[in-house]
Protein backbone atom coordinates (compact mmCIF):
# COMPACT_ATOMS: atom_id res chain seq x y z
CA UNK A 1 0.00 0.00 0.00
CA UNK A 2 1.24 3.34 -1.32
CA UNK A 3 0.54 5.41 1.82
CA UNK A 4 2.18 2.80 3.72
CA UNK A 5 5.35 3.08 1.86
CA UNK A 6 5.57 6.33 2.13
CA UNK A 7 5.36 6.27 5.77
CA UNK A 8 8.41 3.87 6.45
CA UNK A 9 10.31 5.91 3.96
CA UNK A 10 9.90 8.87 5.27
CA UNK A 11 11.21 7.54 8.72
CA UNK A 12 13.20 4.82 8.09
CA UNK A 13 11.41 2.32 9.67
CA UNK A 14 12.49 -1.15 8.62
CA UNK A 15 9.56 -3.65 6.47
CA UNK A 16 10.13 -6.05 9.17
CA UNK A 17 8.74 -3.47 12.11
CA UNK A 18 5.16 -4.40 10.29
CA UNK A 19 5.76 -8.11 10.03
CA UNK A 20 2.57 -9.98 10.71
CA UNK A 21 0.11 -7.20 10.68
CA UNK A 22 -1.96 -6.04 8.13
CA UNK A 23 -3.84 -2.81 6.43
CA UNK A 24 -7.22 -2.16 5.70
CA UNK A 25 -8.16 1.41 3.77
CA UNK A 26 -10.86 3.38 5.08
CA UNK A 27 -11.96 6.54 3.67
CA UNK A 28 -9.47 8.89 4.67
CA UNK A 29 -7.24 6.40 6.68
CA UNK A 30 -5.06 3.25 6.81
CA UNK A 31 -5.90 1.05 10.48
CA UNK A 32 -3.11 -1.51 10.97
CA UNK A 33 -4.20 -4.77 12.81
CA UNK A 34 -3.43 -8.56 13.29
CA UNK A 35 -4.28 -10.76 10.41
CA UNK A 36 -6.77 -12.20 12.67
CA UNK A 37 -8.26 -8.56 13.22
CA UNK A 38 -8.47 -7.94 9.75
CA UNK A 39 -10.43 -11.24 9.01
CA UNK A 40 -12.65 -11.21 11.44
CA UNK A 41 -16.06 -10.96 9.64
CA UNK A 42 -18.64 -12.48 11.59
CA UNK A 43 -19.99 -8.96 12.96
CA UNK A 44 -18.67 -5.72 11.63
CA UNK A 45 -16.48 -3.85 14.52
CA UNK A 46 -16.69 -0.10 14.37
CA UNK A 47 -12.83 -0.83 14.76
CA UNK A 48 -10.27 -2.69 13.78
CA UNK A 49 -6.66 -2.43 15.01
CA UNK A 50 -4.88 1.12 15.12
CA UNK A 51 -5.30 4.30 12.71
CA UNK A 52 -1.86 3.93 11.31
CA UNK A 53 -1.86 7.03 8.94
CA UNK A 54 -4.63 10.20 7.91
CA UNK A 55 -4.68 10.54 4.13
CA UNK A 56 -5.18 14.35 2.73
CA UNK A 57 -5.59 15.90 -0.05
CA UNK A 58 -2.01 16.37 -0.91
CA UNK A 59 -0.01 14.35 2.31
CA UNK A 60 -0.27 11.43 4.32
CA UNK A 61 0.10 11.97 8.16
CA UNK A 62 1.05 9.11 10.57
CA UNK A 63 -0.87 9.08 13.40
CA UNK A 64 0.95 9.57 17.09
CA UNK A 65 -0.87 6.35 18.29
CA UNK A 66 0.79 4.06 15.82
CA UNK A 67 4.17 6.00 15.67
CA UNK A 68 4.45 5.43 19.38
CA UNK A 69 4.47 1.83 18.31
CA UNK A 70 5.62 1.42 14.86
CA UNK A 71 8.13 4.95 15.53
CA UNK A 72 10.73 3.21 17.84
CA UNK A 73 12.67 1.74 14.93
CA UNK A 74 12.67 4.78 12.73
CA UNK A 75 16.24 5.55 11.33
CA UNK A 76 15.14 9.19 9.80
CA UNK A 77 13.16 12.98 10.91
CA UNK A 78 13.61 11.99 14.18
CA UNK A 79 13.78 15.25 16.51
CA UNK A 80 14.84 14.48 20.20
CA UNK A 81 13.07 16.68 23.01
CA UNK A 82 14.26 17.15 26.59
CA UNK A 83 11.13 16.75 28.90
CA UNK A 84 10.47 20.38 28.92
CA UNK A 85 9.40 20.13 25.51
CA UNK A 86 7.85 17.22 25.80
CA UNK A 87 5.41 18.54 28.18
CA UNK A 88 4.85 20.86 26.34
CA UNK A 89 4.29 18.98 22.69
CA UNK A 90 2.40 16.39 24.65
CA UNK A 91 -0.06 19.88 25.48
CA UNK A 92 -0.67 20.24 21.97
CA UNK A 93 1.89 23.12 22.04
CA UNK A 94 5.20 24.44 19.45
CA UNK A 95 8.89 24.61 20.50
CA UNK A 96 11.56 26.16 18.78
CA UNK A 97 14.59 23.07 17.97
CA UNK A 98 17.40 23.03 15.31
CA UNK A 99 17.33 19.32 14.60
CA UNK A 100 18.60 17.25 11.66
CA UNK A 101 15.35 16.55 10.26
CA UNK A 102 13.58 17.76 6.92
CA UNK A 103 10.50 20.30 6.93
CA UNK A 104 7.40 18.02 7.22
CA UNK A 105 5.89 15.11 9.25
CA UNK A 106 8.62 14.31 11.90
CA UNK A 107 8.72 11.86 15.12
CA UNK A 108 9.10 13.83 18.17
CA UNK A 109 11.20 11.49 20.64
CA UNK A 110 11.72 12.05 24.16
CA UNK A 111 14.75 9.78 26.11
CA UNK A 112 14.02 6.08 24.10
CA UNK A 113 10.02 7.17 23.79
CA UNK A 114 8.60 8.23 20.48
CA UNK A 115 5.81 10.82 21.79
CA UNK A 116 3.97 10.80 18.53
CA UNK A 117 4.34 13.13 15.13
CA UNK A 118 5.22 16.63 14.66
CA UNK A 119 5.13 19.26 12.10
CA UNK A 120 8.58 20.59 11.42
CA UNK A 121 9.51 23.51 9.81
CA UNK A 122 12.55 24.37 11.19
CA UNK A 123 12.91 25.83 13.35
CA UNK A 124 9.14 25.88 15.05
CA UNK A 125 8.32 22.17 16.10
CA UNK A 126 4.22 21.94 16.23
CA UNK A 127 2.74 19.02 18.09
CA UNK A 128 0.60 17.08 15.47
CA UNK A 129 -0.68 15.18 19.11
CA UNK A 130 -4.24 14.47 19.74
CA UNK A 131 -4.79 15.96 23.22
CA UNK A 132 -6.14 13.08 25.72
CA UNK A 133 -5.47 14.94 28.75
CA UNK A 134 -3.28 17.34 30.09
CA UNK A 135 0.34 16.37 31.03
CA UNK A 136 2.56 17.94 33.53
CA UNK B 1 -12.16 14.66 51.75
CA UNK B 2 -14.59 14.32 54.91
CA UNK B 3 -13.65 10.95 56.77
CA UNK B 4 -15.91 7.97 56.14
CA UNK B 5 -17.60 6.02 58.57
CA UNK B 6 -19.94 2.71 58.63
CA UNK B 7 -22.46 4.91 59.08
CA UNK B 8 -22.78 5.09 55.61
CA UNK B 9 -23.84 1.91 54.91
CA UNK B 10 -27.33 1.52 54.92
CA UNK B 11 -28.79 -0.67 57.48
CA UNK B 12 -30.33 -3.17 54.96
CA UNK B 13 -26.42 -3.75 53.58
CA UNK B 14 -25.01 -4.56 56.83
CA UNK B 15 -27.96 -7.05 57.81
CA UNK B 16 -27.94 -8.70 54.38
CA UNK B 17 -24.07 -8.91 54.40
CA UNK B 18 -22.72 -9.14 58.17
CA UNK B 19 -24.20 -13.28 57.99
CA UNK B 20 -22.43 -14.18 54.43
CA UNK B 21 -18.72 -11.88 54.80
CA UNK B 22 -16.49 -13.62 57.00
CA UNK B 23 -15.19 -10.94 59.41
CA UNK B 24 -17.88 -8.23 58.79
CA UNK B 25 -16.35 -5.67 61.40
CA UNK B 26 -12.79 -5.53 59.07
CA UNK B 27 -14.78 -5.03 55.70
CA UNK B 28 -16.64 -2.84 57.04
CA UNK B 29 -13.82 -0.89 58.18
CA UNK B 30 -11.85 -1.52 54.99
CA UNK B 31 -14.81 -0.29 52.82
CA UNK B 32 -14.43 3.14 54.96
CA UNK B 33 -10.76 3.55 53.99
CA UNK B 34 -9.48 5.38 50.82
CA UNK B 35 -8.54 2.70 48.26
CA UNK B 36 -4.27 3.02 47.29
CA UNK B 37 -3.77 4.21 44.15
CA UNK B 38 -2.66 1.16 42.10
CA UNK B 39 -1.09 1.08 38.46
CA UNK B 40 -0.20 -1.72 35.90
CA UNK B 41 2.77 -1.61 33.47
CA UNK B 42 1.70 -1.85 29.81
CA UNK B 43 4.35 -4.19 28.55
CA UNK B 44 3.00 -3.22 24.87
CA UNK B 45 4.63 0.05 25.41
CA UNK B 46 7.77 -0.52 27.67
CA UNK B 47 9.23 -2.45 30.41
CA UNK B 48 8.62 -2.69 33.86
CA UNK B 49 12.38 -1.26 34.82
CA UNK B 50 11.06 2.07 32.46
CA UNK B 51 8.35 2.51 34.19
CA UNK B 52 10.04 2.22 37.27
CA UNK B 53 12.22 4.64 36.37
CA UNK B 54 9.93 7.03 34.71
CA UNK B 55 7.73 6.73 38.17
CA UNK B 56 10.36 7.06 40.76
CA UNK B 57 9.18 9.98 42.17
CA UNK B 58 5.75 8.30 43.22
CA UNK B 59 7.97 5.58 44.96
CA UNK B 60 5.84 2.38 43.10
CA UNK B 61 5.74 -0.56 45.45
CA UNK B 62 4.76 -3.91 43.54
CA UNK B 63 2.27 -6.02 43.99
CA UNK B 64 2.80 -9.18 45.60
CA UNK B 65 0.87 -11.08 43.59
CA UNK B 66 1.19 -9.45 39.99
CA UNK B 67 5.21 -8.19 38.76
CA UNK B 68 3.48 -5.69 36.38
CA UNK B 69 1.36 -4.19 39.15
CA UNK B 70 2.39 -1.60 41.31
CA UNK B 71 0.38 0.78 44.34
CA UNK B 72 1.67 4.69 45.33
CA UNK B 73 0.65 6.36 48.36
CA UNK B 74 -0.33 9.45 46.77
CA UNK B 75 -0.99 9.02 43.22
CA UNK B 76 -1.96 12.44 42.39
CA UNK B 77 -0.66 13.32 38.99
CA UNK B 78 -0.29 9.71 38.36
CA UNK B 79 -2.41 10.60 35.16
CA UNK B 80 -0.36 13.76 34.11
CA UNK B 81 2.75 12.00 33.77
CA UNK B 82 4.24 11.23 30.41
CA UNK B 83 4.44 7.43 31.02
CA UNK B 84 0.71 7.74 31.43
CA UNK B 85 0.43 9.69 28.59
CA UNK B 86 2.75 7.31 26.47
CA UNK B 87 0.76 3.91 27.85
CA UNK B 88 3.17 2.72 29.67
CA UNK B 89 1.13 2.86 32.38
CA UNK B 90 -2.41 2.11 33.21
CA UNK B 91 -3.96 3.11 36.19
CA UNK B 92 -6.25 0.26 36.82
CA UNK B 93 -7.65 -0.78 40.46
CA UNK B 94 -5.36 -3.91 42.14
CA UNK B 95 -8.41 -6.33 42.21
CA UNK B 96 -9.56 -5.22 38.52
CA UNK B 97 -6.08 -6.82 37.39
CA UNK B 98 -6.53 -10.04 38.71
CA UNK B 99 -9.71 -11.39 36.41
CA UNK B 100 -7.16 -11.28 33.00
CA UNK B 101 -4.73 -13.22 34.93
CA UNK B 102 -7.25 -15.83 35.97
CA UNK B 103 -8.09 -15.71 32.51
CA UNK B 104 -4.77 -16.42 31.08
CA UNK B 105 -5.20 -14.89 27.57
CA UNK B 106 -2.32 -16.37 25.29
CA UNK B 107 -0.61 -14.94 22.26
CA UNK B 108 -2.21 -16.48 19.01
CA UNK B 109 -6.15 -16.83 20.58
CA UNK B 110 -9.09 -15.55 19.71
CA UNK B 111 -10.86 -13.66 23.10
CA UNK B 112 -13.91 -12.11 23.49
CA UNK B 113 -14.17 -9.75 26.46
CA UNK B 114 -18.09 -8.81 26.14
CA UNK B 115 -18.42 -5.65 28.37
CA UNK B 116 -14.61 -4.47 27.74
CA UNK B 117 -15.60 -0.13 28.26
CA UNK B 118 -13.53 1.72 29.25
CA UNK B 119 -10.49 -1.44 28.88
CA UNK B 120 -8.48 -1.57 31.73
CA UNK B 121 -8.38 -5.56 31.59
CA UNK B 122 -9.04 -5.60 27.88
CA UNK B 123 -5.68 -3.71 27.64
CA UNK B 124 -4.17 -5.98 29.61
CA UNK B 125 -5.44 -8.75 28.02
CA UNK B 126 -3.78 -7.70 24.43
CA UNK B 127 -0.54 -7.13 26.14
CA UNK B 128 -0.85 -10.47 27.88
CA UNK B 129 -1.34 -11.43 23.87
CA UNK B 130 1.34 -9.73 23.13
CA UNK B 131 -0.63 -7.54 20.32
CA UNK B 132 -1.30 -11.26 18.24
CA UNK B 133 -4.46 -12.97 17.70
CA UNK B 134 -7.84 -11.54 17.61
CA UNK B 135 -9.57 -9.85 20.40
CA UNK B 136 -12.83 -8.85 20.33
CA UNK B 137 -13.88 -5.93 22.23
CA UNK B 138 -17.47 -5.11 23.29
CA UNK B 139 -19.93 -2.84 24.78
CA UNK B 140 -23.17 -1.12 24.28
CA UNK B 141 -22.77 1.75 25.41
CA UNK B 142 -21.30 4.60 22.83
CA UNK B 143 -19.92 7.17 25.25
CA UNK B 144 -18.53 4.17 26.67
CA UNK B 145 -17.21 2.47 23.51
CA UNK B 146 -15.51 6.17 22.87
CA UNK B 147 -13.52 5.56 25.82
CA UNK B 148 -12.69 2.47 25.50
CA UNK B 149 -10.92 3.00 21.72
CA UNK B 150 -9.14 5.57 23.58
CA UNK B 151 -7.51 3.44 25.77
CA UNK B 152 -6.62 0.89 23.43
CA UNK B 153 -4.59 3.49 21.19
CA UNK B 154 -3.38 4.93 24.11
CA UNK B 155 -2.10 1.43 25.10
CA UNK B 156 -0.90 0.45 21.75
CA UNK B 157 -3.04 -2.58 20.64
CA UNK B 158 -3.30 -4.02 17.21
CA UNK B 159 -5.06 -7.05 17.90
CA UNK B 160 -8.15 -5.79 18.76
CA UNK B 161 -11.69 -5.07 17.12
CA UNK B 162 -14.18 -2.98 19.04
CA UNK B 163 -17.98 -3.42 18.59
CA UNK B 164 -20.40 -1.60 20.22
CA UNK B 165 -23.45 -3.55 20.73
CA UNK B 166 -25.58 -6.35 22.57
CA UNK B 167 -23.02 -8.59 24.38
CA UNK B 168 -25.71 -11.02 24.25
CA UNK B 169 -26.33 -10.61 20.26
CA UNK B 170 -22.63 -10.32 19.54
CA UNK B 171 -21.70 -13.58 21.43
CA UNK B 172 -24.20 -15.52 19.42
CA UNK B 173 -22.81 -14.16 16.16
CA UNK B 174 -18.91 -15.84 17.64
CA UNK B 175 -20.69 -19.21 19.31
CA UNK B 176 -18.25 -22.32 19.53
CA UNK B 177 -15.05 -19.82 18.27
CA UNK B 178 -13.68 -18.51 21.14
CA UNK B 179 -10.74 -20.00 23.18
CA UNK B 180 -11.69 -17.29 25.86
CA UNK B 181 -13.87 -14.84 26.96
CA UNK B 182 -14.33 -12.59 29.87
CA UNK B 183 -17.76 -11.70 31.13
CA UNK B 184 -16.76 -8.71 33.67
CA UNK B 185 -20.24 -8.12 33.76
CA UNK B 186 -21.98 -4.81 34.27
CA UNK B 187 -23.23 -4.92 38.50
CA UNK B 188 -24.23 -2.84 41.07
CA UNK B 189 -20.90 -2.51 42.16
CA UNK B 190 -21.12 -2.37 46.11
CA UNK B 191 -16.79 -3.13 45.82
CA UNK B 192 -16.56 0.30 44.72
CA UNK B 193 -17.96 1.89 47.54
CA UNK B 194 -14.94 2.32 48.67
CA UNK B 195 -13.27 4.47 46.51
CA UNK B 196 -16.69 6.34 45.51
CA UNK B 197 -20.20 6.99 47.34
CA UNK B 198 -22.00 6.53 43.68
CA UNK B 199 -22.81 3.25 44.00
CA UNK B 200 -23.71 3.40 47.75
CA UNK B 201 -26.12 6.29 46.74
CA UNK B 202 -28.02 4.20 44.62
CA UNK B 203 -27.58 0.93 45.97
CA UNK B 204 -30.97 -0.73 46.59
CA UNK B 205 -32.24 -5.02 46.77
CA UNK B 206 -34.41 -4.01 43.64
CA UNK B 207 -31.31 -3.06 41.49
CA UNK B 208 -29.27 -5.93 42.04
CA UNK B 209 -32.10 -7.90 41.34
CA UNK B 210 -32.04 -6.13 37.74
CA UNK B 211 -28.66 -6.43 36.95
CA UNK B 212 -28.79 -9.97 38.35
CA UNK B 213 -31.41 -10.78 35.01
CA UNK B 214 -28.90 -9.35 32.77
CA UNK B 215 -25.86 -10.83 34.25
CA UNK B 216 -27.64 -14.70 33.73
CA UNK B 217 -27.76 -13.79 30.50
CA UNK B 218 -24.21 -12.53 29.35
CA UNK B 219 -22.72 -15.34 31.21
CA UNK B 220 -24.79 -17.92 29.13
CA UNK B 221 -23.70 -16.32 25.96
CA UNK B 222 -20.33 -16.30 27.22
CA UNK B 223 -20.28 -19.91 27.26
CA UNK B 224 -22.03 -20.33 24.47
CA UNK B 225 -19.44 -18.34 22.66
CA UNK B 226 -16.15 -20.61 23.77
CA UNK B 227 -15.13 -23.51 21.97
CA UNK B 228 -15.02 -26.94 23.41
CA UNK B 229 -12.05 -26.98 25.63
CA UNK B 230 -12.06 -23.43 26.04
CA UNK B 231 -12.14 -21.13 29.46
CA UNK B 232 -14.23 -17.81 30.29
CA UNK B 233 -13.91 -15.94 33.44
CA UNK B 234 -17.27 -14.38 34.94
CA UNK B 235 -16.52 -11.64 37.37
CA UNK B 236 -17.84 -8.72 39.10
CA UNK B 237 -16.76 -6.02 41.33
CA UNK B 238 -19.69 -6.71 44.07
CA UNK B 239 -20.46 -8.99 47.12
CA UNK B 240 -24.07 -9.65 46.09
CA UNK B 241 -24.83 -13.67 45.95
CA UNK B 242 -27.68 -13.04 43.45
CA UNK B 243 -24.79 -11.25 40.83
CA UNK B 244 -22.12 -13.72 41.52
CA UNK B 245 -22.82 -17.33 42.84
CA UNK B 246 -26.31 -17.24 41.82
CA UNK B 247 -25.14 -16.90 38.03
CA UNK B 248 -22.86 -19.55 37.84
CA UNK B 249 -25.20 -21.63 39.56
CA UNK B 250 -28.01 -20.70 36.89
CA UNK B 251 -25.17 -21.90 34.04
CA UNK B 252 -24.41 -24.73 35.69
CA UNK B 253 -27.88 -25.92 36.04
CA UNK B 254 -28.41 -24.98 32.42
CA UNK B 255 -24.95 -25.90 30.14
CA UNK B 256 -24.21 -29.45 31.48
CA UNK B 257 -20.47 -28.84 29.44
CA UNK B 258 -19.93 -26.44 32.02
CA UNK B 259 -17.54 -27.07 34.91
CA UNK B 260 -15.73 -24.52 37.87
CA UNK B 261 -12.05 -24.82 37.43
CA UNK B 262 -9.87 -23.84 40.41
CA UNK B 263 -8.93 -20.37 40.80
CA UNK B 264 -5.47 -19.30 42.61
CA UNK B 265 -2.94 -16.24 42.61
CA UNK B 266 -0.09 -16.95 44.49
CA UNK B 267 0.62 -14.09 46.95
CA UNK B 268 -3.50 -12.87 46.58
CA UNK B 269 -5.49 -13.86 49.44
CA UNK B 270 -9.04 -14.93 48.05
CA UNK B 271 -12.05 -16.52 49.72
CA UNK B 272 -14.76 -19.15 49.71
CA UNK B 273 -17.61 -18.34 47.40
CA UNK B 274 -20.53 -18.51 49.06
CA UNK B 275 -22.33 -21.77 49.94
CA UNK B 276 -26.28 -20.44 50.19
CA UNK B 277 -28.13 -17.21 49.86
CA UNK B 278 -31.63 -16.64 50.81
CA UNK B 279 -32.75 -20.43 51.69
CA UNK B 280 -30.88 -21.58 48.25
CA UNK B 281 -28.36 -23.84 48.33
CA UNK B 282 -25.97 -23.53 45.27
CA UNK B 283 -24.35 -26.47 43.70
CA UNK B 284 -21.63 -27.87 45.97
CA UNK B 285 -18.69 -26.69 42.52
CA UNK B 286 -19.93 -22.97 43.12
CA UNK B 287 -17.34 -23.42 46.23
CA UNK B 288 -14.37 -23.07 43.51
CA UNK B 289 -15.65 -19.68 42.83
CA UNK B 290 -13.26 -16.78 44.71
CA UNK B 291 -14.24 -13.65 46.63
CA UNK B 292 -11.98 -10.95 47.02
CA UNK B 293 -12.54 -8.43 50.36
CA UNK B 294 -10.74 -5.32 50.77
CA UNK B 295 -9.54 -5.94 54.15
CA UNK B 296 -7.07 -8.77 52.49
CA UNK B 297 -5.27 -7.52 50.01
CA UNK B 298 -5.85 -3.59 50.31
CA UNK B 299 -8.34 -3.57 46.93
CA UNK B 300 -12.10 -3.16 46.19
CA UNK B 301 -14.07 -6.09 46.41
CA UNK B 302 -13.95 -8.73 43.98
CA UNK B 303 -16.09 -11.72 42.90
CA UNK B 304 -14.30 -14.10 40.13
CA UNK B 305 -15.28 -17.59 38.47
CA UNK B 306 -13.12 -19.55 36.40
CA UNK B 307 -15.41 -21.66 34.41
CA UNK B 308 -14.24 -24.12 31.74
CA UNK B 309 -16.05 -25.90 28.74
CA UNK B 310 -15.57 -29.71 28.21
CA UNK B 311 -14.13 -30.69 25.31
Amino acid sequence: MRHVRHVLERFGIPEAALAGFEFEPAPAAVFVGTAEVMGFDAVRPLRRGLRFCRLYPHSVKPTSHAMQVFGREATRNRVAVDEEQAVVLANGGEVRIEAEAENGFVLICWREFVLGTGLYKRPALRSQIPRFRPVG
Amino acid sequence: MRARTRDRFPAQFVARYSTIIPDFEPFLDAMCRPLPRTFRVNTLKGTREQAQELLGAFAPEPLPWYELGFSVRDGAGLGRTLAHFLGLVYVQEAASMVPPLVLGPRPGERVLDVAAAPGSKATQMAAMMENSGLLLLNDISFERVRALVGNVDRAGCLNVAVCRTDGMLLARRVAGTCDRVLVDAPCSSEGTMRKTDEALERWSVRGIQRFERVQKGLIAAGFDALRPGGEMVYSTCTVAPEENEAVVDYLLARRPDAELLPVALPGLKMRPAVAAWDGEEFAPAVANCRRILPQDNDTEAFFVARIGKRG
